[in-house]
Parts: C-alpha cells; structure tokens; sequence
C-alpha cells in the first residue's frame, strides 16, 4: 500500500495518472478516480468546513448524497461551479478544486469560533436573536451572516458556456443504471419499444461498481444495451424531477469531466423526456448513525468506504472501526477486510447477529463487539479513536483507529417518485418510506420494490448514550450543522408537524435535501415527541433532484437566441440609416433616424417638422392585421367594435374600438371593408395576438353560427405610411390603377390597385393629421417598394422618421396610444371617444359594462390636455398631478401625465393627462410635484394642432 | 408539462400548444341589457374556484387552434376528460 | 454551402446582429436549407364540400392528413402550399374564407437522418410517430411552427416571417450540438 492507495483492485486506469489541484496544492490521481477517491488516496481526511460552526468536515458518501465535502470547480473565467460533491467531482488534467467556507484556509479556520460558541447558535437562533432593531438586519446582522455561513460563492461572470436541450420521447424510461436499472433497460429493450437508461454516475452499472464478482456480468449487459438499437443510454446525467404524465427532465453533463483541451461543444445538455413508462432504479442510500463527534473527518458510511475501497482502490484508513445496527456493516467489513483494508473491529447495537456473519467476522480476525455503541469519537481535524460503551451508557472503553465506519440501514431513494406524487408507506422492518401507489405508469425496480437483500438491522435515530441531549454534538444534518438537541429543542419549543420541525432547524434544508438526515430526524423526534414515525409527517421531495444549473435550464435560450426579436423587411434599410431602435412588444422597431451629431430631440424635431411641411415615410409594417371573412363578416365586427359596421361601404374604412366584456379599452385600430363579405383589420402592434385571440373566442364559444373566418395577415402584409402635405405626389407616380385624387379617393377610404407592379392595399388614413396614405403590399416585396417611394420621395424632400416622431405628431392631434394614454381601467367615455360607441346599437362587447353604476359616475378620471405654464418644461410621463401643491404630504392624488412631449410644430411642450372629473377642470391650473419644483399646467381640450382638420385634405 | 387530449385532433398533446382560457360553461347573455347589475358582475367575475372537478376551457392554439371544454382536478392536475364546445356539460 | 465543424461557432450577444442565412448548410447527417417560394392559402369553411366546390379539388378531411400540396391544420382549416404564382378563386358570397398568404411564411427543409433531432431539440411532439404525409401545426420551443413530414428524413417547416431568423439560428444551435448524440 502505497499512501492509502491499496496494492490492486478498482476500476482506476493505473497506467494513467492525471494531475490536479486541491486549495492551489498539486494532486494526482488515476484515470476514473473521483475528486475524493484520489484525495482519500494521499490521505487527505479534511475536505471542508461546516455551515453555520465551521467544524472540519471530511467524505461521508461515495455518492451525490455527500452533504460535507463541498467543493468549487474553476475552469477559467465565468466557468467557476460552485457546491460540488467531492465524490461525483470526475478527475482530469488541470482540474482545479478548492475548498469551501473557510477563512483563510482549510486547516485554519478563524470561523471555527462559531464552533466554540456553539452554544450560542441553537435551532431558532437566527429568528430569535436578531430580531432587533429591525434596522439594524440590513446593516449589521445580514453582512455578518452572510460572511459567517453560506455554501461557496455564486459566480460573478457571464457564463461563457453553450447548452443544449431536446425533447425525447421513449416507451421505457429507466432511472439508475444499477444492476436492477440495467436488468430492467434489457427486458425493455427486448420488447422493441424506445428505451432510454439515465445514470448521473460516470459509467453505468452504480452498487455493482463496487463489487468486482458483479463486473463480468456489467460489461457484458452493457455491450448488449450498447448493441440495441432501440436503447439509448446517458451517464452522466441526473434526472432532476418528473413531473405530470412521465415527463421526466434530465440534465447530461457533457464535458465537465473533460480537461479544458477536450472540453468541445456545449456543456449540458437538457433532456425533457416523454416516456409511456418510467422505471425507477434509484437504488437506496446508506443512513448515518447519530452519536457524538460523527462528524468528524473519518467517519463515514460503511458503504462508502466500500466503494473507495473496491471500486477506486483506496483506503479510507490504515485501522477501521465499523459501528453497524444494521447487517449490510458486517458485509462491509468483510469486502474491505478481503480487499486488504484494515478492519479493527465492528461495534454493534444489537445483540443477536446473524451467526454466519458474526462467524466470518471471528474467522476474519476480526473484533466483535455485540451490544456495544460508540459514544464518542475523538481527533478533531481526523480520528483518533473511538469510545464505545456497552448499551451506550456503561463504562466506556477505548478503541484505536483512524477511520470510523458507520452501517445505519438504508433508505430508497424516492425522491422522483414523491416529485410523482406517489404515495408512501411506512416499512418497519426497513424503518423507512416505500413507494406505495402511483396514479401514473410508474413502477420500482430494485431498493424501492424491496428487491434488494441487504440483511436486516434496526432503524434508531440517535445511538443510546449516557449524555443527555441537550449537551451532545452528534449531527443529523451534517450540510446545515443540525444536532440531534436541535430537534429536541424544537420539539420543547412546541413544534409538533415535522413540516415546523424541519423549517426551524432547517434539517433537511441544505442543498442534498436531506439525503442523508431526512430519516434520522424523523426518528429522533419520534423518540422526544414518544409518537410513531408515522404521526409525525414526512417532507416533501421537490426538484431538483441535486444541484442543476442555471445553464441548462435555458438550453438554446440564451444570448441572441434568448427570445425571438422581431424584424420587419425594411429594418435592415432603417439600420443602414443609422436608426436607434425600441423593442415593442417583440418587434423591434425604428425610433428615430439621427443625423451626424442630433440627440433625439434634435432628431424628432426635425422629423416631425419634416412631415409636417413636406412628407415623412414610416414603417407600419408591424400592426397586427387580421383579414375578416365571409357572408357573417360585418355582423360578427358589428358585435365585437363599439360602433357600426354593418352600414361601412366597401372600399371605406372605419376606426374601431374594442372593449373588454368589462367595458374597458383594450385595443384600436382602423380597418377597411374590401369587399361585402371580407374586412382587412389592424390592431395596434402589442395587441394582435391577443386580439385575434378573443375574436375567434367570441367566434367560436357565443357565436358560432356565424359564417366567418379570421385569418391572422400581420406578417403578409409590409405597411408603407407616407404622412404630409407631399404624400399624393410622392407616391403617384407609382400607383397603378388607384385614382389617387381627393374626390376619387377621399380621406378613410381604401383601394386596390398595384404599386412597382405588385398588388397593394391602399389605405388613405392618417394618424398625423395630414394628409396620408399607407401602402400595403406583400411583406416580400416591403422593402422594393419602400425604396422606390425612397426614391421618388427625394423630389419632394421625404424624411424617414420612427416611433418617436409617430408618437409626437399623434399627441399633437389627441389622438390615444392603447396602453400608454389607456391603462385597462379607462372607457371610452373616459377617453374622450364617446363619440365611437354606437347609441343605437343594441349590444356589443362590453356595452352592457357601460352602464354600471361606477362607470357612469361623475369624478371618473377622463383624458385632457395638459399645457404647462413654463412652455419650455416637459412633465414627465407617470408624473402625478394634484389639485393644491401646498397640501401636506400625503397629497391627494386627481390623476397622472399619460404622454408627454416637446412639439418642434408648436414650439412648446404638450401633455395628455387622465384626470379625476377632467372635462370639467378646463381652464385650471393643476400641478406635479417633482423632485425639483412644482410644475403648474392649464387644463385644455387635448388637440393641440388644426383642430379644424383643415390638413387632412392636404 | 401537462399532455392534454386534444377533442377535435383526437390524441394528446403537449401543453405548450395549449392556452388556457377560465371556467368552462358559462355563456355570454344573449341580451346583456336584461341584466340587472348584480347578476352582470356574476357574469364577468365570479367564478367557482372549485378544490377537485373543474369544468375549465383550453384552446389548442398551436395546434387545431380550437377551443374545447375539459374537466380537471384542480388538486391533482389529472384531466378527466376533454370534450368539444358545446357539448353538454360533462 | 456552408459545412459545420463539431466546434461550436460564437453566437452572437445581440439578437439584432442574427441575419437568416441564404443557405443550405450541412451538419451532421442534417441539412438546413430554403424550401423554394410558393404559394400560400389559409383556406376555412364550416362545410369542406362547400370549399371543395370553390376550388374544384377534394380536401383532405382528418386533421393532420395532406393532399396535392393541401395539409388539413384544424376541423374548419386548411392550409395550402402550392406551385409558386398559383391564384385560387376567393368564393365571394359563400360561407367559406380564402385569404393569400404567401407573403406571411418561409419554409425550410431539414433533411437527413439528423433531421428530425434537430426538429425534436426545441418541438415537444413524438415526430418519430407523424407518419410521412401528415402534418401539424405545433410550436419549436416558444415560436409556432407548421411541420410537414414530406419524407421519412425530409420535413418542411413553415414559420412566419418574422420568426424566421431566430428559427434558422436555433435550427443551427441544433445542428452544431445535436450531431450523433439524439435519443435513438
Ligand atoms: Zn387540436
């Protein structure tokens, strides 16, 4: 034996060494080694230090249920991973580990002197102590804690690392790839349906990796799996929850395991898998025993130990003592004495021991001590021995050792199967839960079926010890430093439902989820509350499973793929301008075409002067627009719009305003009648597929008699609007078959015709004020078209101009932006649009709300105009507006600034406003406090240009 | 993710496709105007929020875009049955 | 044509500085291309027999069936991929609804036997089991898609105009992970 790495054995490549760091001290190990196996080989017992008391921690488990041994994985910037379980860490080339929660070192660390104080830090403590004064949480306390317990340091940079993700869909999904895991994944396999075998260890074959009499019969199932082709087969990969009709989600690690030389591709790889049936194989995990000093580094689970021993090749120790109540310890023992590990003895609970056991344990040499607990370990950084007393509480007598083993039973894992919600049953004979009923096509195999011998032994929380609880150190939860007197404590304090239990020594609550501690807990306060297991409860398991990241959650969702950014066919023509860009909705849109050195104001200006005197070109290629079909067409917008349409001529179009079933506005646009029995809708750009949502509805749930069809036509349709006294001039030249003059073609009317050859829709509307067109064509040909207008529009002095100026040159006019000038509270009355909802009309969405007793109250807020008496100061929109400024704090609140902006037409500011009884205040002065003055504002009609209209007709 | 059966495609799909859309089963008044104040906020707000059976209305939006009726189990999540609008109620 | 490596390209930070690629690009056992222009029609109606007289063909009559470039999407919906320049008659007057859309969509081809991992990356259904000749409308992750299953390895996809460019580059996203490591 060299170090504590034994002479053979193990699945370790040992021609193979690769090199590596623990706390910037270089390390090697063997090809297959864990993080742990290879530090346990040059003896290293110390792995981390505590949560809240900051004790020596070393390896408990072999596996993801390891809550001590918690480390940070740096591969470069951005790639720092936090809380990974040193026995699940695989070893490679340049692999750089470092401890965690320790100041400045391992070996020493200052912090420690929470464990001297320990007293201090009872279940509750935080809750109680610092609950004054409640300032001082935030300055004092919170830092203090913050510094003095967490788990590692969460990254800092942009995860520089792709993911992938898919969805998969099989007949069989198996859960653990453990030798009933991989008996099932043939069976299946055999019966020819898609079979997929998920296993978060590095290779797949899990209890049978540590035993060697099993490996023969492994590799050659694994061959036959490999062989199928029917089976897929992931490693590394951790199914982190299932959720409703076995759709199971899997995380697989790609390259974790790699150097950063092989690393290539993404890093995980998400799985959302559908399967007709899930079988779980998740095997059980060894318990701990509850005894003082189990905490220290070189007490561990006895199959651990195992695992190192015969899977890795490496000691755990030069001289074990092994404190077993349950058989699977003597077992243990045995392997490990066969594989050259040094078992000094086993220690014993019970009396009565299976005699073939405790034969070969005599034959082995090895010594026996039936009836006996240990009552104490000792060593602080590693063990030096152990106490061990008969029944607990006789004389004590000493034993040498380094290691301690501990075989407390076994617990099924049934995290996936309560995520499931499966129900459980409680099993004396095991003294845990089992899977009891699924409503789903779930089924265990394995541990959980209770196909799995393991002997017998006893389920007991805490070893019987002459201390009474309240003075011991014996852990329960070993992440959250929860102590046996903890629970008891809890128990005093009145906390009966282990649900409070939990939530208050925050047992269980660490990042393993109580893995190891869920039933030792549960045990212990059975014995202080003298109630059955069964009455006390059992937390729930919840994903995921273990630590995941963030990464894989997103997949592909990340960077530029985050979420889909809309653009029209001529975007690339405003981003060659020069545009700056707003998103709306997930359009992103022109906002305003700067010149070499203009701010937006400037710009806004001078592209609002520039429509205003000559003509502007948009892109409105954004509205929703939905084509409304059939014989029913005009009854159907008849009920949904407030106003009429059935009277609507083809070829004119009409502003239509949409009510939520509660009378409020949710939408607006103008449409057009084609043809008797086919309309061309728009929507405002945010509300098209919400709109056409409700229409179909309506359509399909209240009306379903009427022959019409809605079509969503946003994306077919590319909308040019030409806006200014130029407009007619700019764009006739390339009109064909439209007779574009005013008598022809008056203002709200439509026609079809063809512009630059192909077909057009073209809308004479203006959203301005001035006279304007916009010009539909296929979305194909938007951006020929807008070029040749470009083009055309040099002679006339044509200014591109975005959502700002749109936005500046409405408000000029009063008209309302849906969700900036409305905020789903606001009717049409409210809003100044009385004038669109049809009297006569009988019914349509939303009338009946009209005539509620709050909506025709006076004192409603109703839209104004806002003029401040400073023309130079722009109100801030959302700013609130109050009748007196000099009334004390709190003011009474009459109403706030919907939209507010600089008009380069008017040479002032302007501002539209929903205020409390508003159409009565014309005239008076309002205000709004700001942070730097009051500024005071005449109330006035909100129309602030041409109210006459004069400039429609251009 | 819930795989909901989809009536008018005639096998399950998953929930992604789908939006939910409130309470199944209670219909627009054919005359609106007949009702009395009270018995319109009955109709626009309140709602049975039942623990157990819901009669609830999904629409397969990104599928056969239809709305139908289903009834869940608001405690479990498990979907009963799902049948076309219009259907009496189930 | 553009060949991808097994290294991951850099995607870009910003989701503005993504352009639609004028392809095809070959991946492994994949490829991505344009589907060529066609013509596209929503086609409705309550009755088919009506919609069958207006255009003087048999529509297919189960949701998910398709006929001569026709693929029926809903009980009331159908909707049509036909030879580029193809004008059908609008039935003025009937109670069915026929709109032009061919503007609205592109298409795509994935085709290969990597085809349908890349489809399956981000489209939640069991495509493995949409026979050839069937097609769905559905959703690739958050976007919704028209997936046509014109070959056992050959799949148009159609998606909205403007949904186009995120769809290529996660189609791509795909095919540079995905290569060689899907489900079987
Ligand atoms: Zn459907």
């Amino acid at each position: 034996m060299s170090g504590f790495r034994l002479a053979d054995g193990g699945r370790v490549d040992r021609r193979t060494k690769r090199s590596f760091t623990f706390d910037g001290k270089a390390q090697w190990g063997y090809a297959g080694d864990s993080l742990a196996s290879a530090l346990l080989a040059q003896g290293q017992m110390l792995f981390g230090r505590s949560f809240k008391y900051h004790r020596p921690r070393g390896i408990l488990g072999a596996g993801v249920e390891e809550p001590n041994a918690l480390v940070t994985v740096d591969r470069g910037p951005g790639r720092v991973t936090p809380n990974l379980r040193a026995p699940s860490v695989p070893i490679y080339d340049g692999l750089h580990a470092t401890s965690q929660n320790r100041f400045p070192s391992l070996k020493t660390d200052l912090l420690a002197v929470n464990n001297v104080f320990s007293a201090f830090f009872p279940a509750g403590f935080y809750n109680k102590t610092f609950m004054w004064p409640r300032g001082a949480w935030e300055k004092v306390y919170e830092p203090i804690i913050r510094r003095l317990a967490g788990l590692g340091d969460s990254p800092k940079t942009r995860d520089p690392d792709h993911y992938d993700a898919t969805y998969a869909h099989c007949e069989t999904l198996i859960v653990g790839a453990g030798p009933a895991g991989v008996a099932a994944a043939l069976d299946a396999a055999a019966g020819g349906g898609r079979v997929i075998l998920i296993d978060e260890q590095e290779e797949i074959g899990g209890g049978a990796l540590s035993d060697p009499a099993q490996w023969g019969w492994l590799a050659e199932a694994s061959a036959k799996l490999a062989a199928a082709g029917n089976v897929t087969v992931l490693s590394r990969t951790t199914a982190i929850g299932h959720y409703h009709q076995n759709f199971v989600v899997a995380a697989e690690r790609l390259t974790d395991h790699l150097s950063l030389a092989e690393a290539e591709g993404p890093r995980e790889k998400l799985w959302r898998i559908r399967a007709g049936e899930v079988v779980l194989a998740m095997g059980a995990i060894e318990r701990p025993l509850v005894f003082e000093g189990n905490d220290v580094p070189g007490v561990m689970l006895a199959s651990a130990a195992r695992t190192f021993a015969l899977r890795y090749g490496v000691a755990v120790g030069r001289k074990l003592v092994v404190m077993a109540v349950h058989d699977s310890g003597w077992r243990d023992a045995l392997a490990l004495q066969e594989a050259g590990v040094n078992i000094a003895a086993i220690v014993d609970l019970r009396r009565d021991i299976d005699p073939a056991l405790a034969e070969a344990a005599r034959a082995a040499r090895i010594g026996c001590y039936t009836g006996y607990a240990v009552t104490k370990v000792t060593g602080r950084q590693a063990v030096t021995g152990v106490k061990i007393a008969l029944d607990g509480v006789a004389k004590e007598q000493s034993l040498e050792c380094d290691a301690v083993l501990m075989a407390g039973g076994w617990t099924p894992t049934v995290h996936l199967w309560s995520h499931a919600k499966g129900t459980l049953r409680w099993d004396e004979a095991w003294g845990a839960y089992l899977p009891d009923k699924s409503h789903e096509n779930l089924r265990c195999v394995g541990a959980c079926a209770v196909a799995w011998d393991f002997g017998s032994g006893l389920a007991i929380g805490a070893l019987p010890a002459a201390k009474p609880l309240h003075e011991s150190k014996a852990f329960v939860d070993f992440q959250n430093d929860v102590k046996a007197r903890d629970i008891g404590l809890a128990v005093q304090e009145g906390f009966r439902s282990i649900e409070h239990i939990k939530r208050y020594t925050t047992n269980g609550m660490a990042t393993d989820q109580g893995k190891t501690s869920n039933l030792n807990g549960l045990q212990i306060a059975s014995d202080v509350l003298a109630k059955p297991v069964t009455e006390i409860g059992l937390t729930t398991f919840r994903p995921p499973y273990t630590p995941q990241s963030f990464g894989a959650m997103l997949g592909h969702h990340k960077e530029a793929l985050f979420q889909p950014l809309r653009k029209t066919g001529i975007d690339d023509w405003a981003e060659r301008k020069g545009a700056v860009y707003e998103n709306v909705a997930q359009w992103r849109r022109a906002r305003y075409f700067p010149l070499i050195g203009e701010d937006m104001d400037a710009a806004v200006a001078r592209e609002c002067l520039g429509v205003r005197s000559a003509v502007g070109i948009f892109d409105a290629s954004t509205l929703g627009k939905i084509e409304v079909v059939g014989p029913d067409a005009a009854e159907f917008l008849n009920r949904m719009y407030t106003n009429p349409w059935k009277s609507l001529e083809p070829g004119r179009c009409r502003y239509g305003l949409l009510l939520g079933e509660h009378g409020f506005i949710i939408d607006d646009g103008v449409s057009a009648r084609l043809a008797p029995d086919r309309f061309h809708l728009t929507t405002t750009t945010g509300g098209a597929a919400r709109v056409l949502g409700m229409m179909e509805d309506y359509l399909q749930t209240e009306w379903s008699d009427l022959d019409v069809w809605l079509t969503s036509t946003t994306e077919q349709w590319a909308v040019i609007a030409l806006q200014g006294p130029k407009a007619r001039e700019v764009i006739a030249p390339l009109m064909e078959g439209i007779d574009l003059s005013a008598e022809a073609f008056p203002h709200m009317a439509v026609r079809e015709g063809h512009i630059c050859g192909v077909e057009t829709r073209l809308f004479r509307v203006s959203f301005t004020g001035e006279l304007g067109f916009e010009v539909n064509v296929p979305a194909q040909h938007g951006r020929m078209v807008w070029e040749a207008i470009w083009a055309e529009g040099q002679k006339h002095g044509v200014v591109p101009y975005g959502t700002e100026t749109m936005h500046v040159l409405r408000a000029e006019k009063g008209f309302i932006i849906v969700g900036q000038d409305t905020d789903g509270t606001v009717t049409p009355d409210d809003a100044g649009l009385g004038w669109a909802v049809g009297k006569k009309k009988p019914d349509f969405v939303g009338k009946r709300s009209l005539a509620r007793p709050d909506i025709v109250a006076t004192g409603r807020k109703q839209l104004v105009g806002l003029l401040t008496d400073d023309p130079q100061a722009v109100l801030e929109e959302g700013a609130q507006i109050v009748a007196d400024p000099n009334q004390p704090v709190p003011m009474t609140m009459i109403g706030h600034v919907t939209s507010s902006y600089h008009s380069a037409t008017l040479g002032r500011s302007i501002a539209m406003a929903l205020v409390a009884g508003g159409r009565d205040r014309m005239g008076e002065t309002l205000h709004v406090p700001m942070p730097g003055g009051v500024i005071s504002a005449k109330v006035v009609a909100p129309m602030f240009y041409d109210a006459e209209g004069s400039r429609l007709n251009g | 993710m819930l795989l909901i059966h989809c009536p008018y495609c005639e096998e399950a799909r998953p929930e992604v496709e789908f939006v939910y859309g409130g309470e199944a089963h209670i219909a627009r008044p054919l005359d609106p105007s007949t009702y009395s104040d009270a018995e319109w906020e009955e109709f626009l707000y309140i709602r049975s929020n039942p623990r157990g059976r819901h009669h609830e209305r999904w629409r397969h939006t990104h599928g056969c875009g239809r709305f139908f009726n289903a009834v869940r189990d608001t405690v479990t999540d498990v979907f009963e049955t799902t049948y076309k609008a219009g259907e009496p109620r189930k | 044509m553009v060949e991808i490596g097994v290294k991951i390209a850099p995607v870009a930070v910003s989701a503005a500085d993504l352009k639609l690629g004028s392809g095809p690009v070959e991946g492994t056992g994949v490829r991505l291309s344009h589907a060529e222009t066609k013509a596209r029609y929503s086609l409705r109606a309550r009755d088919a027999a009506v919609l069958d007289g207006v255009l003087g063909r048999k529509l297919p009559a189960k949701i998910g069936d398709t006929a001569d470039g026709i693929a029926c999407l809903g009980p009331d919906e159908w909707y049509a991929l036909l030879p580029e320049g193809t004008t059908l008659p609008k039935g003025e007057g009937l109670p069915v609804s026929v709109v032009d859309v061919s503007s609205r969509a592109l298409g795509f081809v994935l085709e290969g036997p990597g085809a349908l991992a890349v489809l399956s990356s981000g489209c939640p259904l069991d495509l493995a089991k949409l026979a050839v000749g069937r097609a769905t409308r559905t959703v690739f992750e958050t976007v919704e898609i028209v997936v046509w299953r014109e070959a056992e390895d050959r799949w148009h996809v159609e998606v909205w105009r403007s949904f186009a460019i995120w769809l290529w580059h996660a189609f791509l996203a795909a095919m540079h992970s995905s290569g060689g490591h899907a489900a079987k």
